[in-house]
Parts: structure tokens; C-alpha cells; sequence
């Protein structure tokens, strides 16, 4: 023996030895070996340090159920992982691996002085400490509780990995495969049902790979399963949640285990619906609990045989057991043929199965019965061991390099309980087994309670002859939870284990308890001298092991984070340096500004072009919906605020949408373009609200009526030509449309042909100026646009982006639902009311704007506001009082919803949204803003031309 | 300015090519949403058999709703828009395009995203459904070869996650 690794024995390739290093020092594996056993193959038995005690911790298991041995991987800039199990990484050539949550260094920790403060930290000790002074919270207590506490760092730089993501179905789903999965799978491979197999593993095998006699069984079946057609094998792969209806979360780590990462995804996230599941999750080794439970060296009794068996690995060289259970004695029996030295059995009952005695003495192995480990010597490894006898406490002391425990097992229920299949208590097993299933799913092997290793008693805790009030018997060892924490839980009064469980942290760490929860229930249950079953069950929630966020987020990072909607005339934009934002999912053009200009220049040129000229605006993202039928205008009718039955072929009309509550919630101008046939806008944040809600009463109550409703909004790229040279733009360009005044006038739509291509014209105006919106087939929108400015040249035609747009729409007291509005405001309170059609006998919102508050004095209403100082632009969301020398709290009035420089009238503009401002014309209002506070006085919406003039030319 | 107005897209023109599987867009197309209470009345307009099966589909129409159905057919045919029957012909021809996934792990590039079993997607199936947060048309034209209709707007996005998914 090298060391601590084996003669002989093992999966592992002892011709492929593998450089890797722990906190900076260089080591030797073998292909095939985790960090944990490389690292024990090489003595290493100090691993980490404790979550709360900062105590020295080694590995106590070997697979995922890891509470100790947590590590973080280096891979470079970006590629930093903190807190994986070092009984689950794989080790590769130049695998850089550093241990955690210790300054300045592993073996000498100054965080460990909370160890031997240990008797300050009961259970309750933040809850109970950090309470006052109040003040203390956010500077003191916050920001120092985070930098003691915690594992690994977070990684700080950006993730430079990419992660793949699918949708996968099968009719028959197994998790895990152990020997009872792969039974599964065996089992149905000539059925034609779709199976897949999952293991978080590098192989197949599950508890098999510790058991050298199983591998040729292991050998035949896996090259059978990889030969059926219909079985697709899935290794270092976890199914971490199980969702409604047999929807199964599961994640494949692709390139970890690599020396070259490549370009490949780094983890897969498959989304998997399983007509039937099959859970063979396993059972987890219970770890006993008593005084130094926690030592380096101490571990499971199991996870001791898989690193011999199959890793080659001795994890001592004079190794004691104790039990309280016989699958310990198996262990060791299989360790002593492996070669490992055992230097004693311990087991806390009286009487055990006489075939093992004989094992026993045949292999030379001293037994002590009706014996408990009392305490444990060595801090970062085990030295020795003192037991004692369970009746007179008489003691002894056994030389040993490692402890095994041996308590008896869990089933792992977790994916069945995420499931919502229900539990029972088995008191032979000392632990909950599934019971009736929620879904299509069955439990098989360990996790159903069904296993061959032996009996064993169930205890909550060694006997000892100490003071139980001044020992560390570690409970939960990730979450440093001790028997004493659980103990005084229950003397402060609580009873359910889920009280206990947060008041304690039992099993809130980021190994869910797997180790703890039943030794936890079994402690509390003998402190209440309750049954266990009696005070409940802790819940498990996804995910079962840690997963990264890259793995869950899938493709969805980068470009491919979310869709950013673009028209068609965005690479226009683009190219000629329009600056960007975001309305909804779309990418629209804000301004264009020129070399040199500020948002604030570009802004006002823009909004003098289309006064003074044409402007040229992409409006494609407008919602668009055609509305068809035979009871098309009886719909709309019933929809909007104002009548539509009248409206002739050929004409628009401003349509405003109230919810049932009688509050504004979209407007547009809409078209009719034959009898049973509409073309409407919405606002391009409201389209798809806009649809289903029309939908949603067309269908729930007007079935009735026979009208359908269409999105067009992309069929349509839309160019609105807004200025008084527009129509001198557009008219060599159209064909079988007469633009004169006379006939097309402001508010018309006309169908025709521009540049070749069908066109839906409307002349309509968000501006106040002679304007019209060309809509054509989107894939045209481009080209269209590039015809127009190349004819537009003469004119200095000017492309405005949405601020100008909000500048000329404001100069003209026009809204933006969303913007001048806010959920709560009536068409009266927007100064509206010539939408509302007063004759009609219904229509949505319409019983509601008779409610009380909405008819009650006071409402806040939209006014104008001109600011005194002509040059003070106001801050859209300020607040506005009417006395500034009140006394604060000062009672706000209102706010501004709108607000810019308007460069035509050589002077700032405002809405508001003002308590009874429909009265206060003429008033001084006051608005504090940083700095100062200004005033300003009421006025109407309209700014700009009041009367219309430039409209209708 | 004779010049005729040229077409826009907003993805390559050029085919996408990567193990297993081509990528490329659909030439023009003419496409109607067809609306009715009574699928007869449709009949009567287009003087052909609609399918009465929800995801069915003949003759370049699919059936995607209770009384929805999606007609697509070659640039330049003539269309009747007005039958005075009560049903609803809503011309959305450049309301989407089109993408051809086509070869041995073309239903593998789609399920990347989208949750439907594509195993048991029946050649000549067409439904309406999502690719992550996105809606889109899936058609089964063959056993490798898929279209996939989505809004215009969301097309550069859906390029970038189908080309993606076709590299992984």
C-alpha cells in the first residue's frame, strides 16, 4: 500500500495517473477518482472547514449526500464554482481545487474561535442576539454576520460559459441506476416504450460499484441497455425537481469532468415529460450522533467501503466501526478483505445475528457489544477513540485513524416528495417510505424501503456519560446543528418539527438535510416523547442537489435572453446611429442625433423639421388588429367609448378603450375600410392587452356576435410622413389616390399603391401637423423608407425618433396611455369627454363611471402646467403642492406626467395630473424638485395651435 | 422611380448548414387567417374541403382552431377577401415567415424550445405553439422537414436560438 490507496481493487485505471492541486499543492490520482478520494488517497483528511464553528471537517460521505467535504473549483476568469462536493468532481489533469470558508489557511482557521464560543451560539443565537439596537442592523450586524458566515464565494466575473436547454419526452422515466434502476430499465428495454435513464454519477452502477461481485451482472446489463434503441442513458446527469403532471427538471453536466473545455455546452438542462416515472433514488447511510461526530476521519460506514471497492482508496489504516446497525458489519468485513486494517467493531446493541460475531472472529476483529464511541481524539484527523459501555459507562480507549458509522438507512424521497406522493412511517426502518403516489410514479429499491442489508436499532443518540449541555454531537454538519440545539429548541416551547427545523436550521442547508432529518426528528421526538410520526414531516423542495443558475437560465442569456421585437426598418436606424430604447419587447429609434448633438439638440431639430418641413417616423410597432364580420361595428360599438356604427367607409375615428372599472387603459384612431371590415391601432405597449381582452369578451360574452379579430400589427411596416410638405412628398409617389384636401381629408384612410406596392393610407396626426401614416407590406417597409428620404431630399425630409414624437404629441395636449395616465384615470378625468358617446346605451366602463368616487369633487384631473421661469423644464414624476410653506409631510396634489422643452414655442411644457385641476386654470402650483422649488401655472392641454389650422390644409 | 420596391428580411437569405440539419428561410408567400362559425361557409367561398380537425391540414390549409384556419399559398394567387357570408379573410401574408428545419435532427433543433412531443407529430400536422416565450406555427411537411411560421419581429431572435441550438 502507497499511501492510503490499495494494492489492488477499484475502478479506477492505475495506468493514468492525473496531476491535480488542493489549495495551491500539487497531488497524484488515478483516471477515475473524485477529489475526495485522490485526496484520501494521498492522507488528506482535512477538507473544509464548518459553516458556523469554522470546525475542521474531512469527508464523511461519498456521493452526493456530501455535507462536509465542500470545495470550490478555479477554472479561470469567470469560471470559479464554489461549494461542490468533493465526493462528486471528477478529477482531471491540472484540476485546480481550493477549500473554503477558513482565513488564512485551512489548518489554522482564526474563524474556529467561534468553536470555542460555542456555548454563545445556541440555537435562536441570531434571532435572539441581533435584535437590538435597531440601528444596528443594515451597518453592523448585517455586514458582519455575511462576512463570517457562508461557504464559498460567489464568483464575481461574468460566466464566459454557454448552456444548452431541450425539451425531452419518454413514456417511462428512471432515476437513478443503481441495481434497482437498472432492473427497471431491463425490464421494460424490449417494451416499445421510450426510456430514459438518468444518473447524477460518471457510470452506471449506483451501489453496485462498491460491490466488485456485481460487476459483471453491472458490465452485461449496461451494454444491453446501450444496445436498445429505445434507451437513452443519461450519467453525470441529476433530476433535481419533480413538477405537475410528470415534469421532470434534470440537468447534464457535459464538460466538468473535462481537462479542455472546448466549445461545447458546459451543462445541459433537459425538461422532461414522462408518461410514467421510476424512482430509483437509492437510500442514504445514517451518520450516528455523538460527541466529535464531526472529526476529519469520521464517515459513514458505506461510504468507507465504496472508496475501497471502488476507488482503491483506504480510508485508514486502522479503522473502528460503529454501529448500530449490521450493514457496518458488512462493510468492514468487505474493508478487512479489501486490506484495509480494522482495529475494533463497536455496536450500541447488546445482541447481534451470531453470523456476524463469527465473521467477526474469524477475521480477528474485536467486538465490543452494548459499547458507544463517548468521544473522539485528534482535531484534524482521528487519533483515537474512547469508548464506553452503555450500562456503566466504563470506558476504554482504541488507537484509530478513522471512525465508521454505521446507523441504519434513509430512503431517498425526495423527488417522490417534491411529486406530492404521501409518506408512512416505518418503525422497523426508523424512517418515512413512500406511500400512495400523486402521480404516475413508483418508488423502487433503497428509496422504497427496500434493501438487504440487515437490521439495526434505531437510536436518537449514543449513550454517553458526559455532560449532554457541554458536547458537539453534530445533527446537521452543514449547517453545524447539534443535538443540544435540537434539545433546546424543544425546551423553548417548540413542538412541529417544522418550527424546530427553522428555529434550529435542521436541514435547511444546501444539502437538504440528507443526513440529518431523521437523526433530527429522532431527537426531538425523544425530547417530546412523541412518536415521530406524531410531530411531522419537513417538506423537500427542489432542487435535490445544488444546481447552477447557468444550467436552469439555458439559452436564455446573451442575445437569446429575451426577444427584442425590431421592424423592418431597423437596420436604417441602426446604420445611421439612431440612439435606442426599448417600448415593450421592441427596439425603437429615440432620436437620431448628428455629429455633435446632445439628445437635447437632436430633439429640438427634429421636432422644428416637421413643423417647419416633413418629418419621417417608423410607427410599425403601433398595434394592429383587423376587425371582420357581419357585426364588426356592433362590436367596436360596444368596445369603445364613442359610436361607431355610423362611421363611413373611408373614415378613422379616435377610439378609447375603458376597462370594466371605467379607466382608460389604451387609445388609437381606427379605420373602416368597408362595411364589415376594420383596421384598428392600439398603443404599442397595449397590443397584445388590447387583443385579449377583445378576445376575452368577444368570446365569454358576446359569442353571439359574428366578428373575428385579427393581429396585423407585423403585416404592416408604418411610415408616418408628418409636416406641411408631406403630401407634397407623397403625391408623385402614390397612385388612385386623389390626396387633395377636398377629397381626403384629416381622419380618412384610402387603399391604393405607393411605389408599386398596395398601401392602406390613413391621413392622421400625432403632431398637429398635415400628416399620414403609410402602411404597406412589411417586407416593404425598408425599401419604402429609403424611396421616401432619397425623395425627400428636396424637402430635408428629417427622421424623429419616439422623443420628438412625445414633444409634438404633448405641443398638442394629446396623451400616452401609460404615460398621462396611470390605471385610474377616467376619459373626464383626461379631459376626454368628447370621446364618450353620451347617447349610447352601453358600452365597456360605461355602469362604472356612475360610481361614487368616480362622480365625487376632487379626482385627479390632467391640466397643462407652464412653469413661471419659461427655461425650467420640470421633472416628470415630481410632485406638486399648492403651499410650499406647509408644514411637512406636505400634502401632494399631483404629479407631472409629461414634460419637455418645446423648441416651437420657445419655452417648456407640462401635463399633470391634478386633485380637482380642472378648476385651478390660471392657479399657481408649487413643485418641489431638487435644488428649488418652482412654480408654475395651470393651464389647458393644447399648446400648439390651438384651433387647429395646420390639421386640416 | 420606376424601381421596384425590393423585399426585407430579417434573416439570412442564405441557407444555415450544421450537422444533421439545414436552416433557411421560405420564399414569399401569401397567407390568410380564415375565420368562420361554420367551416361550410369557408367552403363556399374557396370552393375546397377545409379540415374540420384541430392540427390537420390539406392543401396548404391548417385547421388551427374551433373556427380557425390558416391559409398558405404561392405569392400572386388570387384570393376572394369579400363573400358576404359571415366569415372573416384577413390577409397576414407578411405577417410572418418561414423556416425550413430540415434533416435527421430537425425535430431535435425545435424541441430545444418547444414542449411538444414532435415523435408523435404526424407529416401534415400543424399546430400553433410556443418556442420559449415566442408563438409560433409548426407544420410537419415530412418526416425531417419542418416549417416553423413566427411574427417577423421576433425572427433575427429565433435565428440566433435555432442556429444555436443546431451548433450545441
Amino acid at each position: 500500500m502507497t499511501g492510503f490507496r490499495l494494492e489492488t481493487g477499484g475502478r479506477v485505471d492505475r495506468g493514468q495517473t492525473v496531476q491535480f492541486s488542493f489549495d495551491g499543492k500539487s497531488y497524484q490520482g488515478l483516471a477515475g477518482d473524485t477529489l475526495a478520494s485522490a485526496l484520501l488517497a494521498n492522507g488528506v483528511m482535512l477538507f473544509g472547514r464548518s459553516f458556523k464553528y469554522h470546525r475542521p471537517r474531512g469527508v464523511m460521505a461519498a456521493g452526493s449526500e456530501e455535507p462536509n467535504a465542500l470545495i470550490s473549483v478555479d477554472r479561470g476568469p469567470g469560471r470559479f464554482t464554489p461549494n461542490l462536493r468533493a465526493t462528486g468532481v471528477e478529477i482531471y489533469p491540472g484540476l485546480k481545487a481550493v477549500s473554503q470558508n477558513r482565513w488564512p489557511s485551512l489548518k489554522t482557521d482564526f474563524g474556529a474561535i467561534n468553536d470555542r464560543l460555542g456555548m454563545f451560539f445556541p440555537a435562536g443565537f441570531y434571532n435572539k442576539t441581533f435584535m437590538w439596537p435597531r440601528s444596528f442592523w443594515d451597518k453592523v450586524y448585517e455586514p458582519a454576520i455575511r462576512k463570517m458566515a457562508g461557504l464559498g464565494d460567489a464568483p464575481t466575473a461574468e460566466d464566459p460559459d454557454h448552456y444548452a436547454a431541450t425539451y425531452a419526452h419518454c413514456d417511462l422515466l428512471i432515476v437513478g441506476a443503481g441495481p434497482a434502476g437498472i432492473d427497471a430499465a431491463l425490464g421494460y428495454m424490449d417494451t416499445n416504450k421510450r426510456i430514459i435513464l438518468v444518473d447524477e454519477q460518471d457510470e452506471l452502477g449506483g451501489g453496485a460499484l462498491a460491490d466488485p461481485a456485481l460487476w459483471p451482472w453491472l458490465e452485461r446489463s449496461h451494454k444491453a441497455l446501450i444496445d436498445a434503441p429505445n434507451v437513452t442513458i443519461l450519467t453525470r446527469t441529476t433530476a433535481f425537481g419533480y413538477y405537475h403532471d410528470n415534469f421532470i427538471g434534470v440537468v447534464q453536466r457535459l464538460t466538468d469532468h473535462l481537462p479542455e473545455l472546448g466549445d461545447a455546452p458546459r451543462e445541459k438542462l433537459l425538461r422532461i415529460r414522462a408518461g410514467e416515472v421510476v424512482l430509483a433514488q437509492g437510500a442514504i447511510e445514517r451518520p450516528l450522533v455523538f460527541d466529535g461526530n464531526d472529526t476529519p476521519g469520521v464517515m459513514l460506514s458505506s461510504a468507507a467501503r465504496i472508496f475501497a471497492n471502488r476507488y482503491g482508496v483506504a480510508v485508514g489504516k486502522a479503522v473502528v466501526l460503529m454501529a448500530s446497525h449490521d450493514s457496518g458489519w458488512h462493510d468492514v468485513f468487505a474493508l478487512a478483505k479489501a486490506g484495509v486494517g480494522i482495529a475494533a467493531i463497536i455496536d450500541v446493541r447488546e445482541r447481534v445475528d451470531s453470523a456476524l460475531m463469527h465473521e467477526a472472529e474469524r477475521l480477528g476483529i474485536a467486538v465490543h457489544l452494548n459499547h458507544s464511541v463517548m468521544g473522539v481524539t485528534g482535531r484534524h484527523s482521528v487519533r483515537a477513540v474512547q469508548i464506553c459501555n452503555n450500562d456503566d459507562y466504563l470506558g476504554r480507549r482504541i488507537d484509530c485513524d478513522a471512525v465508521l458509522m454505521a446507523g441504519g438507512w434513509t430512503p431517498s424521497v425526495h423527488l417522490w416528495s417534491h411529486s406530492k406522493g404521501s409518506l408512512k412511517w416505518r418503525d422497523d426502518l426508523g424512517a418515512y417510505v413512500p406511500d400512495l403516489p400523486n402521480e404516475n410514479v413508483v418508488c423502487v429499491g433503497g428509496c422504497s424501503g427496500d434493501w438487504d442489508f440487515g437490521t439495526g436499532a434505531i437510536i436518537d443518540m449514543l449513550p454517553t456519560p458526559k455532560d449532554q449541555s457541554r458536547i458537539k454531537a453534530f445533527v446537521d454538519f452543514q449547517n453545524d446543528v447539534t443535538a443540544k440545539d435540537i434539545k433546546l429548541a424543544v425546551r423553548e416551547g417548540f413542538r412541529s418539527i417544522e418550527h424546530i427545523k427553522r428555529y434550529t436550521t435542521n436541514g435547511m442547508a444546501t444539502d437538504q438535510g440528507k443526513t440529518s432529518n431523521l437523526n433530527g426528528l429522532q431527537i426531538a421526538s425523544s425530547a417530546l416523547n412523541k412518536p415521530v410520526a406524531d410531530i411531522g414531516l419537513t417538506s423537500f423542495r427542489p432542487p435535490y442537489t445544488p444546481q447552477t443558475f447557468g444550467a436552469l437560465a439555458g439559452h436564455a442569456k446573451g442575445a437569446l435572453f429575451q426577444p427584442t421585437r425590431t421592424t423592418n426598418i431597423d437596420s436604417w436606424a441602426q446604420a445611421h446611429g439612431a440612439v435606442f430604447e426599448l417600448v415593450a419587447q421592441w427596439r425603437r429609434a429615440r432620436y437620431f442625433p448628428q455629429s455633435g448633438e446632445d439628445m437635447h439638440a437632436a430633439v429640438n431639430r427634429e421636432c422644428v423639421a416637421v413643423r417647419s418641413s416633413v418629418g419621417i417616423f417608423d410607427a410599425s410597432t403601433l398595434g394592429k388588429i383587423e376587425v371582420v364580420g357581419p357585426d364588426a361595428a356592433e362590436f367596436l360599438n360596444r368596445m369603445y367609448t364613442n359610436p361607431w356604427k355610423a362611421l363611413e367607409p373611408g373614415r378613422c375615428r379616435y377610439g378609447l378603450l375603458l376597462k370594466e372599472d371605467g379607466f382608460i387603459t389604451d387609445d388609437g384612431v381606427s379605420a373602416r375600410l368597408a362595411p364589415d371590415r376594420f383596421h384598428l391601432t392600439t398603443t404599442t405597449g397595449g397590443a397584445a392587452r388590447v387583443l385579449n381582452m377583445m378576445e376575452d369578451y368577444l368570446q365569454t360574452e358576446w359569442p353571439d356576435l359574428d366578428v373575428w379579430l385579427t393581429s396585423t400589427t407585423e403585416q404592416y411596416a408604418v411610415i408616418a410622413l408628418q409636416g406641411p410638405n408631406a403630401r407634397k412628398l407623397l403625391e408623385p409617389l402614390v397612385e388612385g389616390i386623389d390626396l387633395s384636401a377636398e377629397a381626403f381629408p384629416h381622419m380618412a384612410i384610402r387603399e391604393g399603391i405607393i411605389c408599386g406596392i398596395p398601401t392602406r393610407l390613413f391621413r392622421v396626426s400625432f403632431t398637429g401637423e398635415l400628416g399620414f401614416e403609410i402602411n404597406v407590406p412589411t417586407a416593404y417597409g425598408l425599401a419604402l423608407w429609403q424611396r421616401l428620404m432619397a425623395q425627400g431630399a428636396q424637402f430635408d425630409i428629417t427622421p424623429y425618433g419616439t422623443e420628438a414624437m412625445h414633444v409634438l404629441r404633448a405641443e398638442k395636449g394629446f396623451i400616452i396611455v401609460g404615460q398621462d395616465t396611470d390605471g385610474t384615470v377616467t376619459p373626464f378625468d383626461a379631459g376626454l369627454d368628447w370621446a364618450v358617446g353620451k347617447k349610447k346605451p352601453d358600452f365597456v366602463g360605461k355602469r362604472s363611471m356612475a360610481r361614487p368616487d368616480i362622480v365625487a369633487p376632487g379626482r385627479k384631473q390632467l391640466v397643462g402646467l407652464l412653469t413661471d421661469d419659461p427655461n425650467v423644464v420640470l421633472e416628470e414624476g415630481a410632485q406638486i403642492v399648492a403651499d410650499p410653506k406647509q408644514p411637512v409631510p406636505m400634502t401632494m396634489i399631483g404629479h407631472v406626467t409629461s414634460s419637455y422643452w418645446s423648441e416651437a414655442l420657445g419655452r417648456s411644457i407640462a401635463l399633470a395630473l391634478v386633485a380637482g385641476g380642472h378648476e385651478m386654470t390660471g392657479d399657481t402650483l408649487h413643485i418641489p424638485m431638487p435644488g428649488k422649488t418652482h412654480t408654475a401655472k395651470v393651464s389647458g392641454l393644447v399648446f400648439y395651435d390651438p384651433e387647429g389650422a395646420r390639421l386640416h390644409v | 422611380m420606376s424601381d421596384v420596391l425590393i423585399r426585407n428580411e430579417p434573416v439570412p437569405e442564405t441557407q444555415y448548414v450544421a450537422a444533421g440539419v439545414t436552416i433557411s428561410l421560405a420564399g414569399p408567400m401569401q397567407r390568410y387567417a380564415l375565420r368562420a362559425r361554420r367551416a361550410e361557409d369557408l367552403e363556399t367561398v374557396f370552393q375546397v374541403t377545409m379540415p374540420r380537425k384541430i392540427g390537420a391540414s390539406e392543401g396548404g390549409i391548417a385547421c388551427l382552431g374551433p373556427d380557425e384556419w390558416y391559409l398558405r399559398t404561392e405569392a400572386g394567387a388570387t384570393i376572394p377577401t369579400a363573400s358576404g357570408l359571415p366569415v372573416a379573410i384577413t390577409d397576414i401574408s407578411d405577417r410572418s415567415i418561414c423556416l425550413v428545419l430540415e434533416g435527421p435532427r430537425a425535430a431535435e433543433i425545435l424541441m430545444s424550445g418547444c414542449p411538444i412531443d414532435l415523435d408523435n407529430f404526424a407529416i401534415g400536422r400543424a399546430t400553433r405553439t410556443i418556442y420559449e416565450t415566442v408563438e409560433v406555427i409548426i407544420i410537419r411537411e415530412a418526416e425531417d422537414r419542418f416549417h416553423v411560421e413566427l411574427w417577423r419581429s421576433f425572427a433575427a431572435w429565433f435565428w440566433i436560438a435555432m442556429t444555436t441550438a443546431a451548433r450545441h
